[in-house]
């Protein structure tokens, strides 16, 4: 990692130009991942990601350059363009960078890197060869061990000097059933901020019995009728209602500009009473957790919304200039390449007050989202999308058959009134989320939760 | 470190090692952009980086391993880490490091000059300026943006085979928000700086696309005809472009498995695939394993004529390679994937293709694809917005309603298609294009 004394000398050098403030990023990553298909080891990826970002701002004005020459020349290089992107250069400014040292609050026990590979090889044969016998009508697997190993230096023209290193393991399973003119998918790909101990927690032949299971039901189900319904979303990636309906409108990135459906409303009644939404990089071990975040700052537990009032919006160092509010700790980014913006850590609903049986039995005809697949949003309009996995219809109280092929759509300002019932089974579910700054892990999570009203898409 | 050096490096540690056959893929991309907000700019960056690949083939085992870091020892390090990685590899590849084609085309791209930062600065605030001329309710959190990017790439081999490649493009993107009343709307709307006719009418294209927006209405759920943009029917090509993948195929995960020669679509359907397309910014003359690349037809009159294949894929069918073994990045391994895409254009124009909707829907704007579609099973239930088609003729903007299919029960249901191919925003080397199409009673969710 580049040395103090050389990281004073580039953020002198990329303020002057006459920015009022200077960061350097730098990033080295080990990324390692096992594919095996068709009962096979098929590929073994082993890369290597090693690069620097320099940022500065004049106001709320932003210069960014990388670079993968991390050679002191190259570094004085990426710097001079910064510099001389932003105005006139003038001489270095001279500054003082002091190291400081966050807790680690994620501790590994096996760091994956170091395993044997034969162990980890062995962890996903036995997802993958569960997946395979669950049921004659597999007919194809595929498993990913996926390792990274992402260690990162940030330092400011604030004085900070420090570093972190943050490791996550995930393993995810697809698995396809066929009767022979019809293809049907199920997945299961649970993950944490851990290394090869997460596989404790999950054991890899229940990941990939629930990706078989999965499979199965949906082969064996019909098509989702369309129209309008009352919608049980049950926990864990159920949570990404709130990721894509809402989450997004929360974040500085596009708050800032006034380009989301959400500002101007803090303090503001702007879900059903029975909500509180919570943004958490603290948790140990979080899926979405890290120690700090792309630009230094310790992450924080930040209630969004406190029993349907709007609290908090989620600020990264740009926003916070736009907006005149503190930084949050949700600056991210997926590397160097990108200039970080505001995003979500680990991000659910809380518990709320209904008991799960009566939130199921409150519905006469609807729909019970069992797992959720992705979405997007357009944070403007609040207008989202996203698919339903596994999906049941609801009668008279009463789980019935199973459904394919539907999706939700609605806007994030409706639907968070609509939420009706919160139940307490908070649980969350492991993605990946892409926006203008990469793509970065993120936690989703709530309890199962009640929807009086939502467009179901089907046929 | 000078790629000469680095590639030195490699070799001399892979022949000290005793490696027979191996192969090293760099990339390198340089970029800047620039982005403008209210009536300034907002953001200003640049870049330049590459990484390289090491593949080593041993007893018809691949392995991998790759790098950004440009130390003679990390260099030097790709070889222990690809030959440990190949140790545990147990699929065989029946295909060895390539020794070249018989020969390669020439690609024909428009010569490329990449913007200065002067040059994208001005550039920007000159579309910011237009698309806040363009309409008086457009407002804060308009955005224009230009970018400059520009890929290298250079495969070289133990079998003395050494293929390079560099391409770039300019584009220019417009973002408006425009704000009536209490109702806000967005558009977006992207031009290559080489189109100077569309780069002109940009800013008034995006903005109007957002203003007719504002007091959208809704639809109700049924069956009804659809006519999908040129730029929608791309986005949904794009998608399940997997399904054409030998490789898919071979796994079982394509529906067009054992199809080849088989009718798999409406007569009116022709797809092509076109590594080197006229006018093209992204040409490519070789595939990821330094295969030549050459135009194909994939589908003919309704007919799969081929899949798509790399080396591996067609090995195992019997075949030659179509030369789509792509590497997405120096640090991805080989997959099958197409470059130039496209599904042909028909003979009516776009209003011709409404008119013979006669009522329906003519979809604008489809979201959330990679969740909502499932390239193995070919169902798709997307959000989309667009236009009431009434008696003929695009009446009312709607939004919020989903259309829901199956990918190849719409290649049979496509009625006809319109005389114009829209192209899309190259990903690398890859880009899809497609014209209108006209479908017949798909199902709509809205109110």
């Amino acid at each position: 990692m580049i040395e103090k004394r050389l990281a004073e000398e580039i953020l002198g050098i990329a303020l002057s130009g006459g920015g009022d403030f200077a960061e350097i990023y730098q990033e080295l990553t080990q990324n390692g991942n096992i594919r095996m298909v068709d009962g096979k080891i098929e590929a073994i990826g082993d890369n290597v990601l090693s690069g620097v970002g320099i940022r500065t701002f004049i106001g709320t004005q932003t210069v960014y350059a990388t670079t993968t020459d991390i050679t002191r020349e190259g570094l004085i290089r990426c710097a001079k363009s910064v510099a001389e992107a932003v105005g006139e250069v003038k001489g270095a400014v001279s500054l003082h960078l002091c190291e400081r040292i966050f807790p680690n609050i994620h501790p590994v026990t096996t760091v994956p890197a170091s395993a044997e590979m034969k162990h980890k090889i062995d962890l996903l044969k036995s997802a993958c060869n569960t997946a395979k016998n669950y049921d004659q009508s597999i007919v194809q697997v595929a498993g990913n061990l996926l390792m990274v190993d992402h260690s990162i230096l940030v330092a400011n023209s604030e004085g900070l000097y420090t570093t972190d290193r943050h490791i996550r393991t995930r393993m995810a399973v697809n698995a396809v059933a066929s009767n022979g003119h019809e293809n049907q998918s199920g997945s299961c790909a649970p993950g944490r901020g851990m290394g090869l101990e997460v596989f404790d927690l999950f054991r890899p032949e229940d990941i990939g019995r629930e990706a078989a299971r999965q499979a199965v039901v949906n082969l064996n189900a019909s098509y989702c009728p369309a129209g309008k319904m009352t919608v049980a979303i049950e926990n864990g990636f159920g949570g990404v209602i709130f990721h894509e309906a809402c989450g997004h409108s929360l974040e500085a990135t596009s708050v800032a500009i006034g380009a989301s459906q959400m500002a101007g409303k803090l303090g503001q009644m702007i879900a059903n009473p029975k909500v509180t939404a919570i943004d958490d990089g603290t948790i140990p071990n979080g899926w979405g957790s890290v120690n700090i975040d792309d630009e230094g700052n310790p992450t924080k537990r930040n209630v969004l919304i406190e029993n349907g009032v709007l609290k908090s919006y989620m600020v990264d160092r740009l926003g916070s200039r736009r907006m005149g509010l503190p930084m949050t700790g949700n600056s991210r980014r997926q590397g160097y390449e990108y200039e970080p913006t505001s995003r979500m850590t680990n991000t659910f609903i809380d518990n709320g007050p209904d008991k799960n049986e009566d939130i199921i039995a409150s519905i006469e005809y609807g729909l019970y989202a069992k797992e959720m697949g992705g979405g997007s949003v357009n944070p403007l309009t609040g207008a989202f999308n996203f698919s339903v996995r596994e999906g049941y219809i609801v009668r008279n109280g009463k789980i019935c058959e199973a459904v394919r092929g539907a999706s939700l759509i609605g806007t994030g300002s409706r639907i968070i009134k609509d939420i009706d019932m919160v139940g307490q089974n908070l649980a969350t579910g492991q993605g990946m989320c892409g926006s203008s700054s990469g793509s970065v892990p993120t936690d989703v999570g709530q309890p199962l939760i009640r929807v009086s009203e939502i467009t179901v898409g089907g046929r | 470190m000078e790629l000469s050096r680095a590639k030195q490096i490699i070799f001399d540690a892979a022949r000290a090692a005793g490696l027979e056959e191996y192969e090293i893929y760099y990339m390198n991309s340089s970029s800047l952009s620039a982005e403008a907000l209210k009536d300034a700019l907002s953001a200003f960056s640049c870049g330049s980086g590459g990484g390289i690949s090491l593949r080593y083939m041993v007893n018809g085992k691949m392995g991998y391993a790759s790098t950004e870091l440009f130390t003679e020892s990390e260099l030097a390090d790709l070889v222990r880490r690809a030959c440990d990685n190949a140790r545990y590899i147990e699929k065989e590849d029946t295909a060895p490091i390539f020794a070249g084609s018989e020969s390669y085309a020439t690609t024909n791209m428009p010569k490329f000059v990449p913007l200065s930062a002067a040059e994208a600065k001005a550039m920007t605030l000159d579309m910011q300026k237009q698309i806040y001329a363009a309409h008086e309710g457009v407002t804060d959190g308009t955005q224009a943006a230009c970018i400059s990017s520009e890929i290298e790439i250079y495969l070289c081999n133990s079998h003395g085979l050494e293929l390079s490649n560099r391409a770039g493009l300019n584009g220019v993107y417009a973002m408006p928000i425009v704000k009536i009343g209490e109702e806000s709307a967005d558009a977006f709307a992207f031009a290559l700086c080489s189109d100077e006719e569309k780069v002109a009418e940009l800013a008034k294209k995006a903005t109007d696309k957002a203003v007719l927006k504002i007091g959208a209405g809704s639809v109700p759920s049924g069956k009804t005809n659809i006519v999908l943009a040129g730029s929608e029917m791309r986005s949904i090509l794009s998608v399940f472009s997997s399904a054409f993948s030998a490789r898919n195929a071979q796994l079982g995960l394509s529906l067009l498995a054992g199809k080849e020669g088989q009718k798999i679509a409406a007569d009116c359907v022709c797809i092509t695939d076109d590594p080197m397309r006229e006018g093209a910014p992204m040409q490519t003359h070789f595939d990821g394993e330094g295969v030549a690349t050459y135009k194909k037809d994939i589908v003919k009159d309704g007919v799969l004529t081929t899949l798509l294949y790399d080396l591996t894929t067609a090995a195992k069918a019997g075949v030659a390679s179509t030369g789509n073994g792509m590497r997405g990045s120096y640090a991805s391994q080989v997959n099958v994937a197409p470059f130039n895409f496209s599904l042909c254009p028909g003979t009516l124009t776009e209003d011709e293709l409404i008119a013979k909707a006669e009522n329906g829907i003519y979809v604008t704007a489809v979201k959330g694809l990679h969740a909502g579609a499932d390239a193995t099973t070919g169902d798709f239930s997307i959000e989309s917005e667009g236009f009431l088609i009434e008696n003929g003729k695009k009446t009312t903007y709607v939004r919020s309603f989903t259309i829901a299919g199956n990918f190849f029960e719409l290649l049979k249901n496509i009625d006809s298609l319109s005389d114009t191919v829209e192209w899309g925003i190259p990903g690398g080397f890859t880009v899809f294009g497609a014209p209108a199409a006209l479908i017949k009673d798909m199902s709509v969710a809205g109110k």
